[in-house]
């Protein structure tokens, strides 16, 4: 796979509980072959996800960040897909302003059976995000690693 | 001017049954204006009106929670009051709302930029399409476009949206340029690590301060702001560009579908940072999707309090 | 000060190259549309023609420093048992400061009483202030919100400051206060002033002349105390303040601090940074309980920490440079010398029971 022979990149998915995680869960049971790249968080409903957990960690340096939840009309507490879809679809359109490609974040729906369906979206994403390279957030700002940036004890003046 | 008159005579008329009314008059120096809180007739007789009304008084009517209060507020602080009317931070019968036309009010960096030091001023005066400012050097003439605030000379709102006592005649619509959408637009030309850069570089200067989170006229979090919880701990006390630009996005994101483009927040930063740029993009990609400008409409619904199954303008992205 | 020297505005950018070559320069610099103290760059410009937004106060005292960082260690013999290893980190300092002006350098010295007194020495803030030297310009006019002479200070105030330089036709006029000041002045770029110390003298006065009639404001310590119960009175003043933090973190004098652990993983560091009376977090208890509830009680704070408590400690001396930044970069005009006169009028108008 061309995406394993290069670097590996740091995206974050967050994926809801009751379908997206089981989605990836029938994924592995069914040996598809993915992508190493992700690293999950497991979340209750894609309506849980502030579109601030997205922004945190492209600024903390994410190279890409993955939201999957079910599919509306398909949401284990009804609405929160619904909600999820209109606050991810703004934060979508605002990236750019801060100059983060839209391409670095996406959205959408995998349930509990697609596990087809997840490892298209894994790697899919994941070329997706080598395409566009590794963040420049992290040359802009620094590694997020190792509080804190040094700015009292080395550099005088803020 | 014969508006003012007759609108003081409306809250002198008004005061006995309210706690204030919260208008503006003279501030520190002739180029400010300031927040007023008229509790007798003698306050009354303080209150201004014109290009030095900067400030927005509706961030202040959160605070008068079962109080009944009344407010003067140009259009723009209109929508903001619209705004918290909608979201039910403000009930409808304990504010009585003052109006008047809007001709536009200054943008104090502007004038800075043209005169050097504000603090030097030792008068101002705007007379039709002329600022005249005078400084230990002698008197300068601005033309009144140069040094309006940028949200002024494109104004859609002049008179208030809502008012219970109106004074003077309604202004049409202003149809000059529109700068901050030609800034906008530079910024969305630049290549994105550019303008990451550009956002880190002048986010440096930032002093976190909050001014542009607690002029804001929306930010109803007040003491409660999640900028500043130990648990859940959103930001550290680093001093780094990393966490203050993410304040602005926490900002920017908590507004989405509820800014009314004040410009409170740009206004009130002490190191000038030009910010606002971030909510109008988030206005902009609002309006696009759900056709919704913020604060226009009491009986209308922000976007993001609600949804549509089927979503009019949202593409569901094939995978 | 009988070592006055001149220096031709031709040479500044000499003088600052030279500074620069030999340590840490700290300047006035436009930033957008701001003035900020930042690292002297002949590509940035310097901005002299009026008082930074933010005082130099940083270089001294910084927004945010690190005091020391902790890693916790498991313990190879006993792994019940957790042990924690701690990293002291002293402060990398020294630096000269050009081109604040005297209100901006003068707040050191309030600091001075508190963090660099005999029995309670901070060594981060003492090794920086040590280490820093400070050249100050004169101002050569006041500004609408300048009230410096208000405290008992001018707009050539030495106090605080190493080099005074004093702003006259084609050059300064550069003045030792301090030894560490005199050794800066040695350089060969430097004339004697001859008679340019005489018009030094002349813009000085003009500068003073420039400022209002000062008001005592020496009553103002009982005045404040006085008035500490009359709620009504402190919501007054403090009703279109916004509690936003711009008047303290802008303040030459204003030094509260926190000190807060940020932890990542196993280890982390202990920060200290710039704490606000405005700010709900002020004072506030683990309890959730809060002895300044309002953004009156936190007003009343600011002013009678400045105006009452420290000069009831420190022997009168007020804390409070009158330089005016809390007045002009409030964002909703608060201005703190009404508050103060208006606790001195109140306190006149209303004997005490």
């Amino acid at each position: 796979m061309p995406v394993l022979a290069g670097k590996e990149l740091r995206i974050v998915g967050f994926l809801c509980n009751w379908c997206s995680y089981g989605g990836a869960d029938t994924a592995g049971v069914g040996r598809f072959t993915q992508p190493t790249d992700l690293r999950i968080i497991r979340v209750p409903c894609s309506g849980r996800i502030d579109p601030l957990f997205i922004v945190k960690a492209l600024l903390g340096g994410a190279d890409g960040v993955l939201v999957s939840g079910c599919h509306p009309r398909d949401c284990h507490y009804a609405s929160g897909n619904f909600y999820a879809r209109r606050r991810l679809e703004v934060l979508k359109g605002m990236l750019p302003i801060l100059g983060i490609e839209p391409g670095r974040f996406e959205y959408t729906w995998v349930s509990a059976s697609e596990g087809q369906r997840w490892q298209h979206v894994v790697t899919t994403f994941t070329n997706q995000i080598h395409a566009l390279g590794p963040t420049p957030v992290k040359d802009v700002l620094g590694a997020c690693q190792g509080l804190p940036s040094l700015k009292g004890g080395d550099r005088a003046v803020a | 001017m014969q508006s003012l008159e007759d609108i003081k005579a409306k809250i002198k008329d008004a005061l006995p049954g309210l706690d204030c009314v919260i208008g503006w008059e003279r501030g520190w120096s002739p180029l400010h204006g300031t927040p007023l809180f008229m509790r007798s007739p003698e306050d009354v007789d303080r209150l201004t009106w014109g290009p030095f009304n900067v400030g927005n008084p509706a961030t202040y009517l959160t605070g008068f929670k079962g109080k009944k209060v009344g407010v003067v507020v140009k259009g723009c602080d209109s929508r903001s009051v619209v705004q918290l009317l909608q979201e039910k931070l403000v009930k409808r019968e304990d504010v009585v709302v003052f109006g008047m036309p809007c001709e536009g009010v200054v943008d104090l960096t502007k004038v800075a930029r043209k005169v050097g030091d504000i603090a030097l001023v030792n008068a101002a005066v705007r007379a039709g399409g002329t600022l005249s400012v005078t400084t230990p050097e002698g008197m300068v003439e601005i033309p009144w476009e140069e040094v309006a605030a940028d949200k002024c000379l494109s104004c859609q709102y002049p008179n208030a949206l809502v008012s219970d006592h109106f004074a003077g005649e309604p202004l049409p619509p202003a149809m000059g340029r529109d700068p901050a959408a030609e800034q906008l637009a530079a910024l969305e030309a630049m290549a994105p690590a550019e303008l990451f850069a550009h956002w880190a570089k002048v986010m440096e200067r930032c002093i976190r301060c909050y001014a542009c989170r607690n002029a804001c006229p929306m930010c109803v979090c007040r003491d409660h702001c999640i900028a500043q919880t130990r648990d859940p701990h959103w930001l550290t006390q680093e001093d780094s560009t990393r966490e203050k630009l993410m304040f602005q996005m926490i900002h920017a994101l908590h507004l989405a579908g509820r800014c009314t483009e004040c410009g409170e927040c740009q206004r009130s930063c002490p190191v000038d940072i030009p910010i606002l740029a971030l909510r109008r993009k988030l206005n902009a990609v609002v309006k696009d999707l759900f056709d919704y400008q913020a604060g226009v409409d009491p009986q209308a619904v922000p976007p993001l309090f609600t949804f549509q199954v089927e979503e009019a303008k949202i593409n569901e992205r094939g995978w | 000060m009988e070592t006055a020297k001149f220096l031709p505005e031709s040479s500044l950018e000499a003088w600052l190259a030279e500074l620069a070559s030999s340590g840490e320069l700290i300047v006035p610099r436009r930033e957008g549309d701001a003035v900020v103290f930042g690292p002297y760059d002949p590509n940035v410009p310097l901005e002299l023609s009026r008082d930074a937004t933010a005082p130099p106060k940083s270089v001294v005292f910084p927004a945010c420093e690190e005091l020391l960082r902790y890693t916790y260690v498991k313990d190879a013999e006993d792994i019940s048992k957790t042990g924690m290893s701690v990293e002291e980190v002293t402060p990398a300092c020294g630096a000269v400061v050009f081109g604040a002006r005297p209100c901006g350098a003068r707040g050191f010295t309030v600091y001075d009483r508190v963090f660099d007194a005999e029995g309670m020495r901070d060594p981060y803030y003492a090794a920086r202030r040590a280490a820093t030297a400070f050249v100050t310009l004169a101002c050569r006019e006041a500004g609408s919100a300048c009230f410096c002479h208000w405290v008992g200070s001018g707009p050539a105030d030495p106090q605080g400051s190493d080099v005074l330089l004093t702003p006259v036709p084609g050059g300064y006029v550069a003045e030792a206060v301090t030894e560490k000041g005199a050794a800066l002045l040695a350089s060969p770029l430097m004339a004697p002033a001859g008679k340019h110390a005489g018009e030094a003298k002349a813009v000085r006065a003009k500068a003073m002349e420039s400022l209002d009639t000062a008001q005592d404001v020496s009553p103002a310590r009982e005045a404040l105390l006085a008035a500490f119960d009359d709620m009504d009175f402190w919501n007054r003043m403090s009703a279109k303040c916004i509690s936003c933090g711009a008047c303290t973190y802008l303040c030459p004098t204003c030094y509260c601090f926190n000190i807060t652990d940020e932890a990542q993983g196993n280890g982390g560091t202990r920060l200290r940074s710039w704490d606000n009376c405005m700010s709900f977090q002020f004072t506030l208890e683990a309890s959730g309980h809060n002895p300044r509830p309002t953004k009156a009680h936190r007003l009343k704070n600011r002013v009678g920490h400045k105006f009452s408590y420290y000069p009831g400690i420190h022997g009168g001396v007020v804390a409070c440079c009158g330089c005016g930044r809390c007045i002009r970069s409030c964002p909703a005009g608060v201005d703190i010398r009404e508050i103060v006169l208006a606790a001195m009028e109140r306190a006149t108008a209303k004997p005490q029971e």
